[in-house]
């Protein structure tokens, strides 16, 4: 039997958590956790390590440094509130038997969003949401064996939203507070863990950082949302032009996050972006029963570069289309395996996916010594791509073709300034992307430790560039495509438009006799994997696209088309989808 | 540890308000909503009556609400939102009365959600409806064939009581506008008052104001007939403190208000009393010794008792708790069965708005399945008589008694409305305590415990109990029978079956003292009022509570520089 109760909370009185979805991610929850991230293997180190645990480790700013920072924090309410509160815990946080502090840490994270998402020609959603997070990290022990592990990984809490000192400076208080006795539970519980394993680590848990002290302009949501909210109605309504749309939305997702962080190693920074997001999403379903889907999406860096309501409608109506010819169009053959072209925007979804989740330095499970974790955990230094492609992370950049980078930023959410990192050259992997927790060979962060609103920074990509030393035209491309399939034998060949998971949503089978082309449904890439990449990528476009996306934290990825020689196409396992039982309503207007 | 993760948990609740950019059509009656419904729904009823298995009941509902949410902490607002949101349920039951898809476990396949156009436009309101039944359908044909084949072979239930219950189809459209009188600024400057005047007790380390305004309107169109269109407006304005002992002791103190509109809650020198009050008790309780285990006589005010019964015999009286396997089915078989004293009678009676003057929580006309509101005499001098009904029949209750609740998205179960307990042996209040002490001479004990204030078994601070109905007294007084002055202990936890101290009821107060409040059940959150006199029990059994282990905060509260101060208040 579970527990009903009485009780008093006022703000749960139906429904509301069917909104959660559509609000921010800031995960509210007091403390992350995550596997430990630590594996010793130098019994030196650990003997260096207990005996760093029982000594009081005091925090000792240069003062010259800590007044800077002060200056800095002079500048601004907020950081000035959360410089005080700082600067009190790192003098006066110590409990007896237990180590003091090394390094204390406070973000705040400022978070407007705007979210409206109309269904059917209407609007369901509409709503404007503020809220400030604040994170506080406390770190016991020193930068070799620290308490940043379950726990002691921060403690989270909502800030003021109206600048009042008082009341930031209590909150940050009581995290504090929380923050330094999870710290000593986690250092405890680390140890014990890392006792069962003989191996010792030869990095720090925590790579020391510069202390850096910028304050950039805030970022502000100004946006009338009529114009906004007019668009996405007339969009939706395309949904009258066929009467076989099953659901049709378009919704908007505007957002401009604030970060002030200070920490007591003398950073005080205050950063901020904004991205704003159209998507169009609809589906249908062939007369068989396969469900067909599309969700074209259009990410910007300023309300300037979306879409105008003419583009966005007409994107409407050519998406509303393409589900039209998508039901009529043949199911893919069983088996097919040669060569495939891919556009420059499923390109990016390669790269983004295969790439950009497998360069990231983060420590693996304790116990295991491999360098990271992902796909090229063991790749260091290995070819990992095509010898004329390379690859960098540049988050300094601000523009390309034009358009903004939503990747762009200048300081992580660690406090480190963003740098451009060389990843991957003339297809060897060189270097992984960082953030403050060390790895194997990388003791410091390259200003790549990235977080969403509340979170514990993660490192991430920012702006993934591919750069090729040969690429060829789109026409050169598909020709060589064609060339290809000829020399194969093959009727046709495949080019893909647009991917969804890794697997297609708009595939046409494109002829060899005149390179006419032939939009199919129903398709699966079998094999599309990294080793895809490496051993099967034969030539690149010189059509890079600037592909900006809302993940966790904003990032962009350029790429051009890519030709491989070879990859699978099969048929989509389909489930027993069922047409719907009964036609939709008529339209009454 | 975990009671770090409690507050940002809840602050996760909190966080998805949002705030409309424009003002929507609130105050003006939407009486387009309701007809689109009936439209589609009979429309889906004719369609669907071709299928097989078909559904033999089907019902549309909206809820249409606005609401306000302002938080404030330590003099700042923390949560200042407002939504607009329309959400749209579609509710089926596939297969017979006797036997349908939502048999049991499988309850849950009844009913498929989503958000609804924000305004009458016919077209989309009808598309998405369709595209809900849809999705329903295929939820609740999958759902009645496996039902079909459980009940073949598994062993037969001990109640054979039908699935859902035949009622009259019922019409009230009830279009009043809605009040609309939320002045948002001087209300965010209340609550940043109220909750800055916690900063004068230090040793109050958390403390929250929060204020929810909600007005709604619920439309329902069933396949049987019913139309219904009600209003609803409610404001609730909580004010929590909290602190811990030195010995790592918890401690908490929740204050709640409510009525129809903001005006109707206290005035802001009502609300700061309040938070002197709270940052007083917390003081004591930080300073008052531990409760030591006792088992003897015991008074409890008005609103603990409330809050007693409706933890500890309301939730039992709930139809549904009578036929569910792995229900405790305490008083199944107690009908006609004396289950209090003599003197005790209890009713559930949602119809009842006002009670001594306090507006009640849980008043409506029609449940949530749109059955009318009944009063319910539960237990009459004593005696079992009957359970507050859903539309769930159970052995020798066949017909809903107007008690299904549910909020938007869940099924409907039989709950509580406004639970009140009335007494036959009452002395006057100011002659409790009186008997009181003679009980603890007349036992031989040297002091009897008084329940001033009893907590509902779910705060902000309550994690996931293991008893199934908890109550969590939070103030509680020693009181001696040789005349010493009372002494407040903390501490307190009730232990036994709470069920079986109602039979050591002795006498009661001769005034109802009133708890409303928002419970928490299978189906979701829903107001109600709990109502009681004050009791005296011969015997009630207590032991230590479990404290935490995490110690008071290591360095003081900040001490604000008054230019930082001035820019505070400037902000």
């Amino acid at each position: 039997m579970t527990a009903w109760k009485m009780q008093s909370l006022p703000w749960i009185a139906g429904g509301m958590l069917l909104l959660a979805c559509c609000v921010f991610a800031v995960p509210l929850r007091a403390q992350e956790t995550k596997p430990a991230a630590v594996a010793p293997d130098n019994p030196a180190l650990n003997a260096a390590a207990s005996a760093s645990a029982v000594a009081t480790s005091v925090i000792t700013t240069p003062p010259e440094v800590w007044a800077a920072a002060g200056k800095a924090a002079s500048t601004d309410p907020v950081l000035q509130a959360m410089y005080e509160e700082l600067d009190r815990s790192k003098s006066r946080l110590k409990m007896e038997n237990v180590p003091a502090p090394y390094y204390i840490e406070y973000r705040l994270t400022d978070f407007d969003e705007y979210v409206a998402e109309a269904a059917f020609g209407a609007l369901e959603i509409h709503q404007r949401a503020r809220a400030r997070s604040i994170r506080v990290v406390v770190r016991v022990g020193d930068y070799k064996f620290d308490s940043y592990y379950g726990p002691g990984m921060g403690v989270v809490d909502l800030g003021p939203l109206d600048d009042n000192s008082i009341a930031l400076r209590r909150q940050l208080w009581m995290a504090t507070d929380r923050a330094y006795k999870s710290a000593n539970e986690a250092l405890a519980a680390k140890k014990a863990l890392l006792s069962q394993f003989t191996s010792g680590q030869p990095f720090n848990d925590f790579a020391p950082a510069t202390p850096l002290q910028q304050i950039d302009p805030l970022v502000k949501l100004d946006v009338n949302p009529e114009p906004w909210d007019a668009m996405l109605e007339k969009s939706s309504s395309v949904f009258r032009s066929d009467p076989q749309i099953e659901s049709l939305t378009s919704t908007l997702r505007f957002r401009a996050v604030n970060t002030y962080f200070v920490n007591s190693e003398g950073t005080v920074t205050r950063n901020g972006y904004a991205i704003y997001s159209l998507i169009l999403s609809g589906a249908t379903q062939a007369a068989d029963g396969m469900r067909l889907e599309r969700s074209p999406y259009f990410t910007a860096g300023t309300l300037a570069e979306l879409p105008s309501a003419e583009e966005f409608q007409a994107d409407a109506v050519a998406m509303v289309d393409t589900l039209k010819k998508l039901r009529a169009a043949p199911m893919v053959e069983e088996e097919y395996s040669g060569p495939v072209l891919f556009s420059a925007d499923a390109a990016c979804d390669v790269f983004s996916g295969m790439i950009g989740g497998n360069v990231l330095g983060t420590r693996p499970k304790p116990g295991d010594s491999a360098r990271t974790n992902g796909e090229f955990a063991s790749s260091y230094k290995s070819r990992v791509l095509p010898v004329f492609l390379s690859m960098v992370d540049d988050p300094t950049l601000r523009t390309f073709q034009g358009k903004t980078l939503v990747g762009s930023y200048g300081v992580d959410e660690e406090g480190v300034r963003a740098s451009k990192v060389a990843v991957i050259q003339d297809g060897i992997l060189e270097n992984y992307l960082m953030g403050r927790e060390p790895i194997r060979d990388f003791p410091a962060s390259n200003g790549h430790g990235r977080a969403a609103p509340g979170r514990q920074p993660f490192p991430s990509i920012g702006n993934l560039i591919v750069e090729s030393k040969v690429t060829s035209t789109p026409e050169e491309l598909k020709k060589k495509l064609i060339d290809m399939c000829r020399g194969e034998g093959k009727p046709f060949c495949y080019r893909v438009e647009t991917l969804a998971d890794f697997n297609p949503r708009l595939l046409y089978r494109v002829y060899v006799s005149d390179g006419h082309e032939e939009l199919v449904r129903g398709a699966d890439f079998n094999d599309l994997d990294t080793r895809s990449l490496r051993n099967d990528l034969i030539a690149v476009g010189n059509d890079p696209l600037v592909s900006n996306r809302q993940g966790f934290v904003p990032v962009t990825v350029i790429a051009p088309s890519i030709l491989f020689d070879e990859i699978e196409v099969k048929r989509t396992p389909t489930k027993n989808a069922k047409l719907p039982e009964y036609p939709p309503p008529d339209l009454t207007k | 540890m975990k009671q770090l993760a409690r507050r940002p948990a809840v602050y996760f609740l909190l966080i998805v308000f949002a705030s409309p950019l424009v003002a929507f059509s609130s105050g003006t009656p939407s009486d387009a909503l309701l007809p689109v419904m009936q439209r589609e729904l009979k429309r889906a009823t004719a369609a669907l009556s071709k299928a097989d298995p078909a559904p033999y009941f089907m019902s549309y509902s909206a809820a249409d609400a606005d609401v306000s949410v302002i938080v404030g902490e330590n003099g700042g607002i923390i949560l200042d939102n407002q939504v607009h949101r329309r959400q749209g349920d579609v509710i089926m039951r596939v297969g017979s009365p006797a036997l349908d898809n939502t048999h049991n476990q499988s309850r849950p396949s009844g009913i498929t959600s989503g958000a609804l156009p924000l305004e009458d436009d016919p077209d989309a309101v009808s598309r998405v409806l369709w595209q809900l039944t849809d999705r329903e359908y295929e939820k609740a044909s999958a759902a009645f064939l496996k039902v079909k084949t459980n009940t073949a072979v598994q062993s037969a239930e001990d109640d054979k009581s039908p699935d859902f219950s035949q009622e009259t189809a019922q019409t009230h459209l009830d279009e009043t506008p809605w009040k609309s009188s939320f002045d948002q600024k001087q209300w965010e400057d209340r609550v940043r008052k109220v909750s800055e005047a916690f900063l004068k007790y230090p040793q109050v380390y958390d403390s929250a104001v929060f204020l929810t305004v909600e007005n709604s309107r619920s439309y329902l169109a069933t396949s049987e007939g019913t139309a219904l269109v009600r209003p609803a407006a409610v404001s609730r304005l909580v004010i929590q403190g909290e602190t811990r002992a030195d010995d790592g002791m918890e401690l908490l103190r929740v204050e709640t208000f409510q009525g129809a509109s903001p005006s109707e809650l206290p005035s802001e020198p009502e609300l700061l009393a309040k938070v002197q009050k709270i940052g007083e008790d917390l003081t004591a309780l930080r300073a008052a010794p531990v409760a030591e285990p006792y088992a003897g006589p015991a008074l409890l005010s008005g609103r603990a008792a409330a809050v007693f019964f409706h933890e500890v015999l309301g939730h039992r009286l709930e139809g549904h708790r009578q036929r569910g396997e792995t229900e405790g089915q305490t008083f199944t078989k107690k009908i006609n069965q004396m289950v209090l004293p003599a003197f005790l009678s209890v009713t559930d009676d949602p119809t009842r708005h006002e009670l001594n003057g306090v507006e009640l929580a849980g008043s409506y006309d029609y449940d949530d399945e749109g059955v009318p509101a009944e009063r319910v005499d539960a237990v009459v001098n004593g005696v079992l008589k009957s359970f507050l009904m859903s539309r769930m029949p159970v052995n020798g209750f066949s017909h809903s008694n107007g008690h299904g609740r549910r909020q938007p998205g869940l099924m409907a179960v039989g709950r509580q409305g406004n639970l009140i307990v009335t007494s036959t042996n009452t002395v006057k209040d100011s002659e409790l305590r009186q008997k009181f002490i003679e009980e603890i001479k007349k036992q031989g004990k040297p002091y009897g415990l008084y329940f001033a204030d009893i907590q509902g078994g779910f705060t902000l601070t309550t994690r996931a109990l293991p008893q199934a109905f908890q109550v969590i007294p939070v103030m509680v007084y020693r009181v001696y029978a040789d005349g010493r002055p009372d002494e407040l202990v903390r501490g307190v936890d009730i232990v036994g079956t709470p069920l079986l101290s109602l039979n050591n009821i002795m006498l009661t107060g001769d005034t109802l003292q009133v708890f409303n409040g928002i419970c928490g059940a299978e189906s979701g959150q829903v107001p109600v009022s709990a109502a009681a006199p004050a009791m005296l029990f011969s015997e009630i059994e207590v032991q230590k509570k479990a404290r935490g282990t995490d110690r008071p905060p290591v360095m003081p509260p900040p001490e604000i520089s008054s230019a930082a101060v001035a820019r505070g208040a400037k902000q």
